[in-house]
């Protein structure tokens, strides 16, 4: 098996459309949740989300962006900032050997929208042509192709909340495998349109708008409430790490492991013991043990079910050690970017490596009993010397992931 | 406004042409129009022109070849048009 470096991080969220406004947003613990603003939102009951603030007129022409929807726009955006930051991973690499696995859950959801608009509302027959070309699910992944001639395998992976973080994990594994030795990996999602915030409003599992707006996703909070829908992209270039080392790249991190196990119990109740077999087989993989674990990116919705969950999993896989382990969730500040959350949150999870900085968990207003981990509450801190952190990403549907990181 | 100076400056607005190109005798190929952005192009043309292009893809493409083409399928279309057949 060939080791794995991660060379490249790029990224378009709540908090800053860069990894260092992101991580710098992260460590403030800057909140980038608040009231959504605008006609189209009025008769949401919850109206509380974490929008990017991108402006895609300032990064493609005007006919282009008529044939991207929002989510591919992100996309584009972010795998262009990774490779640049890559120092030139595509530089004589033979772009046959260099592929895309991008994750989304609802994939071009503003042109769908419009387009029942237009069809429903407005009760016109005048859908856009693009329609199909932006709604569908492989268009960002595509686009990225497109855009930097990447003839290798082009893979869109859809597993709701952990959709991105399979994508890493799998396109971790092509290179692993000797299949490909570049590849651009991360999440996309732009679900903040009317009808897929009425949608999940449907599902009684959005936070309500907190008196404190910024403050309404309370992940491991006694008085959480629900999570928080936001926007936005990661990408990651994934490289041969021989490869890498040889041409002198900046290696932010390797990727030692990736788990997958499903719950195969309940459309959306997690289990303790599917998150902890994901974990488990994360840490069998990357061939480490709890000791060398120094910071958990959880999952950490901020909903009843997960967070309690999810830390009855983290001590099951870590025992005694579990309570000295940092673990914290950043959802807290960039909210739940379904599709894209696995990416974004394995970009904080490396660069808490390479900056040796832990990210808070803020507004845990309320401690409770079920939730007894170190959450890194309100405060950013210094990483310790264990050289290993994970990335949980657990899904509707049962599909949990699981990302390990490791210093170089 | 003639059909082709409404054309030429629907085109450099919408679709980043340079006005210079628009020639009435300059094809769809050399101005980077492939079918792909035809499409929107006659999505666009309907909805300016108030026209329903009703004609298969391969029969337009066969028809127009050129920006004075277009411009001349247009006015037929709009010529066409039961309003415009009323007395």
């Amino acid at each position: 098996m060939r080791r794995v470096a991660v060379t490249g991080l790029g990224v378009v969220s709540p908090l800053g459309n860069d990894p260092a406004s992101f991580f710098d947003s992260l460590v403030a613990g800057r909140s980038g949740v608040r009231r959504l603003e605008g006609r189209s939102f009025e008769r949401l009951g919850v109206r509380v989300g974490a929008p990017a603030s991108f402006d895609a007129a300032a990064f493609f022409p005007a006919a282009r962006v008529r044939m991207l929807d929002r989510v591919s726009q992100f996309a584009l955006y972010a795998a262009a900032q990774a490779l640049a930051a890559s120092g030139g991973a595509l530089d004589g690499c033979d772009r046959r050997r260099a592929g895309v696995f991008l994750g989304t859950g609802m994939g071009g959801s503003e042109t769908t929208d419009d387009g029942y608009h237009i069809l429903y509302a407005e009760h016109s027959d005048r859908v856009k042509p693009y329609s199909v070309l932006m709604a569908m699910n492989n268009a960002a992944a595509s686009w990225i192709a497109l855009d930097h001639r990447l003839e290798g395998p082009n893979l869109t992976y859809s597993t709701a909340c952990s959709s991105s973080a399979v994508a890493i994990g799998e396109a971790a594994r092509r290179i692993a495998h000797g299949e490909t030795d570049v590849m651009l990996a991360g999440g996309a999602e732009a679900p903040l349109t009317f009808g897929t915030l009425k949608a999940w409003e449907a599902l009684r599992t959005l936070a309500p708008e907190d008196a404190d707006a910024g403050a309404s996703c309370r992940p491991f909070s006694k008085d959480r409430a629900g999570l928080v829908l936001g926007e936005g992209a990661a990408v990651v270039v994934l490289e041969d790490w021989e490869r890498a080392r040889a041409r002198g790249a900046p290696v932010l991190a390797e990727l030692t492991g990736y788990g997958l196990f499903t719950d195969a119990g309940h459309i959306t109740r997690p289990s303790v013991e599917g998150q902890a077999e994901a974990m488990r087989r994360a840490l069998a993989h990357a061939g480490c043990g709890a000791a060398d674990v120094g910071y958990i990116n959880a999952h950490g919705t901020g909903t009843l079910a997960n967070d309690g969950v999810e830390t009855a999993a983290i001590k099951e896989v870590f025992g005694e050690r579990a309570r000295a382990i940092p673990v914290s969730s950043t959802k807290s500040m960039h909210a739940h970017l379904l599709g894209a959350a696995g990416a974004v949150e394995f970009v904080a999870t490396v660069l808490a490596l390479s900056r040796r900085t832990l990210p808070p968990t803020m507004h845990l207003r309320v401690a409770d009993p079920e939730c007894d981990l170190d959450y890194v509450p309100g405060v950013a801190r210094t990483a310790g010397e264990a050289p290993v952190a994970l990335s949980n990403s657990f899904a509707f549907g049962g599909t949990n992931a699981v990302l390990v990181a490791r210093r170089p | 406004m003639s059909t082709l100076e409404r054309l030429q400056s629907m085109l450099a607005r919408d679709f980043d042409l340079q006005p210079a190109a628009l020639l009435p005798e300059a094809t769809l190929e050399s101005l980077d129009i492939d079918s792909l952005r035809m499409i929107e192009i006659l999505f666009t043309v309907e909805e300016t022109f108030g026209i329903t292009v009703g004609a298969e893809p391969a029969e337009i493409r066969a028809r127009v070849r050129t920006l004075g083409e277009l411009a001349a399928y247009v006015d037929e279309l709009v010529a066409a048009r039961p309003e415009a057949a009323a007395p």
